[in-house]
């Protein structure tokens, strides 16, 4: 995971990158990614890859052990209204996770996964 | 299928320390009583034998253990068994077959056996994720997977370190992950297991 990723995820994620107003959460959803596995991590940057591979659910506990799971948050700034998806790629372990990777996608590639 | 688990081979453990030790000792006096002016000989027998049993214990006896590892692979193939998790491990290779509920293990101090079981003969398999210290000291240098056959307890580390990592390092978090998977997958075989 980049340090200037890691940074921004831990400070302003949620910062729009066109007017740097606060943007709000408008979705949020909960992923498995059956195709991760631990100890096979593969780095995936490509959005369909995401859009092929995640499978939604409720809760953390319905995805099975040493399966990665993806967080998603959907973001809208109310001023300019500009749009962006961040993907939180991790390994949930107990009451535990560890993150893999902090994917943003801020020109619309998601769009047609997440309103289909 | 019944025979009992060694975990050891004794008489291999020993002969992977002394012989070559003994092999080192037969250069030594070779080259005193035979090369005592030098020469070529004198070379072979002082650095030669030695050089031998420096490449033996650094890899001689993983060369085994890998060899006897695909030989249980190939052997696991022909008689039909579903290779559905494998796990090698520091000194074990765990395979387990789901559909037939059956597990094969070989152990690196054990390299000329191995063993096919039903899974229905694991008492028990939980995860050690060696967890020691209070507070911020609070961490780990070992996780393991650890399960009882017929009183025999193997351990299988998933992770281990000469220091200690803090329980959330992403390190331990892994092990744990491991850990967790092959206790989860070695109770689903013996589940299955007739």
């Amino acid at each position: 995971m980049g340090l200037f990723r890691k940074m921004r995820s831990m400070l302003h994620d949620d910062w729009c990158s066109k007017c740097q107003s606060e943007m709000d959460v408008v979705h949020k959803q909960l992923y498995a990614l059956p195709t991760q596995r631990v100890g096979q991590y593969r780095q995936q940057d490509d959005p369909a890859y995401y859009k092929k591979n995640l499978v939604p659910v409720e809760k953390k506990a319905q995805i099975p052990t040493g399966m990665y799971a993806c967080g998603m948050h959907v973001y809208r700034c109310p001023q300019c209204g500009h749009r962006a998806v961040k993907l939180t790629v991790f390994l949930p372990v107990r009451d535990q996770e560890k993150t893999e990777q902090l994917l943003y996608f801020e020109d619309g590639e998601m769009d047609d996964f997440i309103w289909r | 299928m019944d025979k009992k688990i060694q975990k050891i081979n004794y008489i291999y453990l020993l002969c992977y320390i002394f012989v070559p030790l003994m092999v080192v000792s037969a250069g030594f006096l070779l080259g005193y009583y035979l090369f005592h002016d030098g020469g070529v000989g004198a070379v072979v027998c002082f650095m030669g034998f030695p050089l031998v049993a420096i490449l033996w214990w650094s890899f001689g006896g993983k060369l085994l253990y890998k060899q006897h590892c695909k030989k249980l692979i190939r052997e696991l193939d022909e008689r039909g068994f579903s290779r559905n998790q494998t796990f090698d491990g520091r000194g074990s290779t765990v395979v387990v077959d789901l559909n037939r509920g059956e597990l094969a293990l070989v152990f690196f101090w054990n390299p000329f056996d191995h063993y096919i079981l039903p899974a229905k003969r694991i008492e028990r398999a939980w995860v050690d994720d060696g967890a020691a210290g209070a507070g911020f000291l609070r961490g780990s240098s070992r996780v393991s997977f650890l399960f009882l056959i017929d009183g025999v307890k193997i351990r299988v580390d998933t992770f281990t370190s000469n220091k200690r990592w803090r329980m959330d390092s992403d390190y331990i978090l892994t092990g744990i992950s491991k850990a967790d998977v092959m206790v989860d997958v070695l109770n689903q075989a013996k589940e299955r297991s007739a």
